[in-house]
């Protein structure tokens, strides 16, 4: 033996802590250090502390109410996603349905929809060519809301449902025979409140997190109403300039900082509440047969019809052109297809800006799912040593989860401006807040699933004297290769719908992706009647893309799920 | 056997990107024949230069152009300012005389050499120095849908800014910010003319702005939420986004033809045009101070001036073109409907890069 038992158990333990601090030190590279540098240049440049801008942001016409808005409508919208969500998640977890892998799939498919192809889908339906009540004013919060739960309710399908769905009906029988379950109000109260909390409690930390910093949604459909996060993308173009325009730094600061504490106190939230939810799920861990409900299309059957709407709505509108005059109407025609093919509105076409959102998609693939598996592996490592670096860690993984698209973009465009310009050159950088966005999903997906992993199989492995590539390459990865492959789709999905951070981002026209095309074209004044149509033609190119992509990663995704995503 | 399933299906979607992923920024340019000769343009989204015309530049001149697009005119500023030290753009259009001069101030340009002798004065009269040259212009004032007069319930036409502080226009004026939007900003530089003129001594501009504050004046991020969202005489009400909570919104004078033109002669708006309360833009071609490709740049100009482009700039710009003796084309009533400023407000550039930090700050304090 070259070394003693404990000297090599020291080297491995070494070894094993380079192994894990190598990921976190690239992913901390990527996503704190250009937040830093960014605090860094609005503090220098507005000459004042985060703590000292706050007020700016009431002294502000343009920001004035935003902090009350943007808390109010992700409130409204987290109690509203709860109260659609919940029953739907019940149906599907405790009664047993035909086909419900793509039930679950469409229901789940608005999460990974492109928020601006939903803004758009949403705006088609209650405009003049649908329900005709924009005109109304008190109906744009709840529009919002509805689009908001509409986008967040696959968050509490994929927490609440595989909690329901793998509890063995016996144990509520057998709570009916005891005194403090013969009521609903008792099994609810000791039976499934302490089961469910916890995950809907997650489901909605998550919820209110992507109402707080939603974007595309909020642009689009309240016309009136001020966010943090459109502040930040109003003003952020001017911030970082010496001598110009300083309240614009002032207000990012201010937005920024703001955003950033409650996010922070959400993922740790979150992460709490994770442990909880694991716990029970630990509980539950098996799948049981379940009845048929016959009530229950009663509830999926709207549900599905409320969220496949906005996605029809926007190819409907793709198809619809305005005949403008005395009298308006509609008409259906395929010019909108043929000018968004042909690049008549925009410096390159759809076809050109899909092809660039599938390269950046692929590069986001390529880095974020060996970064992620490599992140996995290390909180992994941790949590079965007990390390107490496993849950802070764990917490950082998630954090460009909650850092919204436009503070992500602003982090590096000011951050470029700190470094070098020379970066705004180089190709690859709009692919950089893909690779930050991505890596969290990839994260959530294989981390539950490494956990599930029987540990004894990498033992055994190692007694057969398998070294780690071999394990690795023969047990690991084979062993997840389900997670994996969704990982990897949904990597690619999320870049490919990526779009605050690229709207601050992108500056040069060939390297354009599909939602900032759809973005450019709707903003084009539309004296054309042919602009969006053509602008929704590239939505649903758009949006066509996104969900093959999901459809087939559902294929794949394990039985009983317990993942976020 | 899925795994395969899913390359063959993956494999179709990903090949295409042959695009970003092996080029250089020089590929990216628009124009494949040359291979040293790169012009590199910032600018907002000028409808004019579609890829079709770009390419006819690069067939003419062998220079291919790669475009770096942003929002509108002070975002190319920002982007001038933010990357002073290193230019990343030899070209900038957009900037208009709201702008211009901080550009100017701030030396974030230099001198062309451009030969652009057939511009009308008009075009000039902002600016006439070397530093930038005008490619379109357009006059920004309130347009109004017609529909919305009715002298019987007190809303005749406004014969003066305060008209529209009254009940019968309460909620129903929709204005850019000047904080975020150039035509904002161009309007609200109007408004400080129009009131250091007016008969009225014991009020200002800002009063005005306060006035319209406390009238619900609809104030928006940018011009084409102004006009397609709210305004109820465009052809936003056609649009999903719609609202049209708004009769007035402001525009540009020849908003009305533009409508026309695009809607087979029909149009319900028309211009408000009071004298000093419309703004004369004229929107610029600049040369990127320290750029190594002027040339390049001044043979672009060159070519954006010329009668093939810049008669065009009515069509495919919605803009006055800058060219001597060049209309607005007769077809759909595009002339017939689009109006002529009474009398624009008489300020110059230096005194908008004087006093734009004071009036911004000064609006701000009118409507919080």
């Amino acid at each position: 033996m070259a070394c003693s038992l404990g000297g090599c158990t020291g080297l491995k333990r070494r070894s094993e802590n380079i192994e894990v601090a190598i990921p976190f030190l690239i992913f901390s590279a990527l996503v704190i250090i250009p937040l830093l540098l960014a605090l860094d240049r609005l503090i220098y440049v507005s000459g004042k502390m985060p703590w000292q801008v706050f007020s700016s942001l009431d002294e502000h016409y343009l920001s004035q109410g935003a902090i009350g808005f943007t808390f109010t409508q992700a409130l409204l919208s987290t109690v509203l996603t709860l109260i659609i969500g919940i029953p739907i998640a019940w149906q599907l977890g405790r009664y047993n349905w035909p086909k419900i892998r793509l039930i679950r799939a469409l229901l789940t498919l608005p999460f990974v929809t492109p928020a601006i192809v939903a803004a758009m889908g949403f705006m088609a339906i209650l405009g003049s060519d649908g329900l005709d009540i924009r005109g109304d004013k008190s109906t744009y919060l709840v529009s919002l809301l509805f689009a908001h739960a509409w986008f967040n309710i696959a968050l509490v399908i994929r927490f609440v449902d595989p909690v329901i769905s793998n509890i063995d009906p016996s144990m509520e029988e057998q709570l009916r025979l005891l005194p403090a379950g013969n009521s609903l109000q008792g099994r609810i109260r000791w039976f499934w409140f302490p089961l469910m909390y916890p995950s809907v409690l997650c489901a909605a930390v998550l919820t209110f997190v992507f109402s707080f910093t939603s974007f595309a949604m909020v642009r689009w459909m309240i016309p009136r109403n001020a966010t943090l996060e459109t502040v930040m993308a109003d003003v952020g173009g001017a911030a970082g300039i010496v001598d110009y325009q300083i309240f614009s730094n002032e207000l990012v600061l201010a937005s920024s900082t703001i955003q950033f504490i409650v996010l922070i106190v959400a993922l740790w939230l979150l992460s709490v509440l994770q442990a909880k939810r694991n716990q029970t799920i630990a509980e539950v861990s098996e799948s049981y047969s379940r009845k048929r409900s016959r009530i229950g299309w009663m509830i999926l059957t709207p549900a599905l019809v409320f969220c496949l709407s906005p996605l029809l709505a926007v190819v409907r509108a793709s198809l619809r052109i305005a005949e403008r005059g005395p009298v308006s109407s509609h008409r259906w025609t395929l010019d909108g297809w043929k000018s968004a093919i042909g690049g008549d509105y925009a410096y390159i076409s759809i076809l050109d800006a899909l092809q660039n959102s599938l390269g950046y998609a692929l590069l986001t693939l390529v880095i974020a799912l060996p970064l992620g598996w490599s992140l996995s592996s290390g909180i992994h490592m941790l949590e079965k040593r007990n390390s107490y670096w496993a849950k802070p860690l764990d917490v950082l993984t998630m954090l460009p989860l909650a850092i919204s698209g436009i503070m992500l973009g602003l982090g590096i465009l000011l951050g470029i401006i700190r470094i070098s310009t020379v970066f705004f050159t180089f190709w690859w950088m709009p692919a950089v807040p893909h690779i930050m966005i991505a890596t969290p999903f990839v994260v959530r997906l294989l981390l539950p699933a490494m956990r599930r992993q029987d540990p004894l199989l990498i033992e055994n492995a190692q007694m057969l004297a398998m070294n780690r590539w071999q394990i690795l390459t023969q047990i690991r990865i084979p062993l997840l290769r389900g997670p994996l492959i969704v990982a990897g789709i949904i990597a690619i999905a999320m870049s490919m719908g990526e779009f605050g951070a690229s709207w601050i981002l992108v500056r040069t026209g060939a390297w354009d992706t599909l939602p900032v095309l759809v973005d450019q074209m709707m903003s084009r004044p539309g004296f054309d009647p042919l602009v969006k149509p053509a602008a929704m033609a590239a939505a649903s190119l758009l949006m066509i893309t996104t969900l093959i992509l999901f459809l087939l990663a559902e294929r794949f995704r394990p039985d009983g799920d317990g993942g976020m995503f | 056997m899925r795994l395969g399933v899913l390359l063959v299906t993956c494999i179709p979607l990903l090949t295409p990107m042959s695009g970003c992923l092996t080029e250089t920024i020089d590929d990216n340019a628009i124009g494949v024949e040359s291979d040293d000769k790169v012009l590199t343009i910032v600018t907002y989204d000028i409808y004019g230069l579609t890829s079709e015309r770009i390419s006819e530049f690069t067939n003419q001149t062998g220079i291919a152009v790669e475009m770096i697009k942003l929002g509108d005119a002070g975002a190319v500023l920002n982007h001038l300012l933010q990357t002073k030290d290193a230019p990343q753009a030899d070209l900038a259009l957009g900037l208009d005389n709201t702008y211009l001069q901080q550009a100017i101030d701030r030396m974030v340009l230099q001198e062309h050499g451009a030969n652009v002798s057939n511009i009308m004065d008009s075009a000039w009269a902002p600016y006439n120095g070397s530093m930038a040259v005008p490619f379109d212009q357009g006059s920004i004032c309130l347009n109004y849908d017609e529909t919305s007069i009715n002298a019987s319930q007190g809303r005749d036409v406004p014969t003066s800014l305060w008209d529209l502080t009254s009940d019968a226009w309460k909620g129903k004026v929709a204005i850019p910010s000047p904080v975020t939007s150039s035509p904002g900003r161009a309007f609200m530089i109007a408004t400080t003319d129009y009131f250091a003129n007016d008969d009225d001594q014991n009020t200002d501009w800002s009063d005005w702005w306060s006035a319209m504050q406390d009238n619900d004046v609809i104030i928006t991020s940018g011009w084409t939420e102004a006009y397609e969202t709210h305004y109820t005489g465009g052809y936003g009400v056609w649009n999903d986004d719609h609202v049209g909570d708004a009769n007035f919104v402001v525009s540009y004078c020849h908003s009305p033809g533009v409508e026309a033109y695009w809607g087979d002669n029909y149009t319900i708006s028309t211009s408000l045009t009071l004298d000093r309360a419309s703004f004369h833009q004229v929107e610029y071609a600049t040369i990127v101070n320290g750029t190594k490709n002027a040339e390049y740049a001044n043979l672009f100009i060159e070519y954006l001036l010329s009668e093939e482009v810049n008669l065009d700039m009515p069509i495919e710009n919605s803009m006055y073109s800058v060219l001597r003796d060049s209309e607005l084309p007769e077809d759909n009533g595009y002339r017939y409907h689009s109006d002529l400023a009474s009398l624009n407000a008489q300020v110059t550039p230096k005194q908008i890069a004087d006093n734009m930090d004071s009036w911004l700050a000064a609006w701000e304090a009118a409507l919080a």
